[in-house]
């Protein structure tokens, strides 16, 4: 066991608010597991729906502090959830100000959205890299997921999520300062082809959506 | 035309206040009506992800704020323009929040971002997240907007270059 100045310090930031529905969890715990309570210092930061003030100072000291950050959220509306935006502003206001950080913190992302391409989740990403040019951080590479909640009800059969857990083995592999040369994003499509997943989703949308008219003017 | 004109007003800069101005002189002179909102961040919760918006109560969001109304009501706006800061290439999370709340019209929507210091990966960063997607009928959902312009200001010449452009189109 290492001693505690010598552990690694995780961070893990949740960027759902959907509770223990979220695909992000699922996703956040699985990375979660691959890292030993004995090994690393890991703290779990979920954003937050009703705040009266700025996101509280411990939380931020977590991400300051930490070696690694990693940053999981659903996709809203092409971009990053307003809640996660906001923990964001209110860490960079915080650094701003004259707070020591960890310049040196590696980040990764993981981002679901409910579109079948993954791809879709670029300018997100590309919104997180944004973060840490501006604060000097570490960007590594984003695990982008296509239809997150499929993926999520899919990933444990056998054979079949190779390459998410291939994703996952990078993050640890680059968490423990492997070089692994490459830092390439990694797209992950559901196992599902496309047209069945937009079947299923225009299914859902006649089904649970109310015609026009229907609709509160 | 129904306008709602939807603002961050914890962040004003003189070249935000300089181009608010003259959007709604812009506005008043072809004859909108406008509805201005002035959002601060604790006016309006993040959207939970709960789709009770599409599913339970359509048109109504659980979340009971400033901008439960403006959802509630947003057909009968024509036109939604939001002004946002733009931090990191993205929208302010007050106005993420509002847009995430589905408080755009479903006509025509109108982007403006601005800051003094946003440098050209961040200002195509924003263009894509917010022009790229639309149109493409595939991968927009239910609700979706049809069209979206998309304008940044990082100076008093691109304020005047973005209001000639609205003159043209309003």
């Amino acid at each position: 066991m290492k001693t505690w100045e010598a552990m690694k310090r995780i961070c893990f930031i949740n960027g759902s608010l959907r509770g223990k529905k979220a695909s992000s969890l699922a996703f956040l715990e699985d990375v979660n597991r691959k890292f030993s309570d004995t090994e690393y210092m890991k703290t779990y930061l979920t954003v937050r729906a009703r705040l009266k003030d700025n996101y509280p100072e411990d939380m931020l000291q977590s991400i300051a502090g930490a070696d690694s950050i990693v940053i999981v959220f659903p996709l809203f509306s092409y971009g990053l959830p307003g809640a996660l935006m906001r923990l964001l502003e209110d860490y960079y206001r915080y650094i701003q100000a004259g707070n020591g950080y960890n310049k040196n913190a590696k980040v990764y992302v993981i981002v679901n959205c409910g579109f079948p391409r993954p791809e879709i989740n670029e300018e997100a990403i590309r919104v997180i890299k944004n973060f840490c040019r501006r604060l000097s951080l570490d960007w590594r590479f984003a695990i982008c997921i296509g239809s997150g909640p499929v993926v999520v009800a899919t990933r444990k059969i056998p054979f079949l999520d190779m390459k998410l857990k291939k994703a996952y083995a990078e993050i640890v592999l680059d968490i423990q300062d492997v070089d692994r040369g490459k830092r390439n994003n990694y797209f992950i499509k559901p196992i599902l082809p496309e047209p069945v997943i937009l079947m299923i989703k225009n299914q859902f949308e006649k089904k649970m959506l109310l015609p026009e008219s229907d609709q509160i003017s | 035309m129904n306008t709602i004109f939807i603002l961050d007003k914890d962040t004003k800069t003189e070249l935000s206040e300089e181009l608010k101005t003259r959007i709604i002189e812009i506005l008043n002179e072809k004859g909108h009506t406008i509805e201005l909102v002035e959002l601060g961040k604790y006016d309006v919760s993040p959207c939970l992800g709960c789709f009770f918006c599409v599913t339970k109560h359509p048109g109504e969001c659980v979340n009971k704020d400033m901008v439960s109304g403006i959802k509630k009501n947003v057909r009968k706006y024509d036109l939604t323009i939001y002004m946002t800061p733009v931090i990191f290439g993205h929208f302010s999370s007050t106005i993420k929040n509002a847009i995430d709340r589905g408080t755009g019209s479903h006509n025509l929507q109108i982007i403006v971002g601005f800051g003094d210091d946003i440098d050209n990966e961040e200002k195509n960063t924003f263009i894509d997240l917010t022009a790229k997607h639309c149109g493409s009928a595939d991968i927009v959902h239910p609700g979706m907007n049809k069209q979206v312009d998309v304008y940044i200001t990082r100076s008093m010449e691109d304020n005047t270059a973005i209001c000639q452009a609205l003159k043209n189109c309003l």
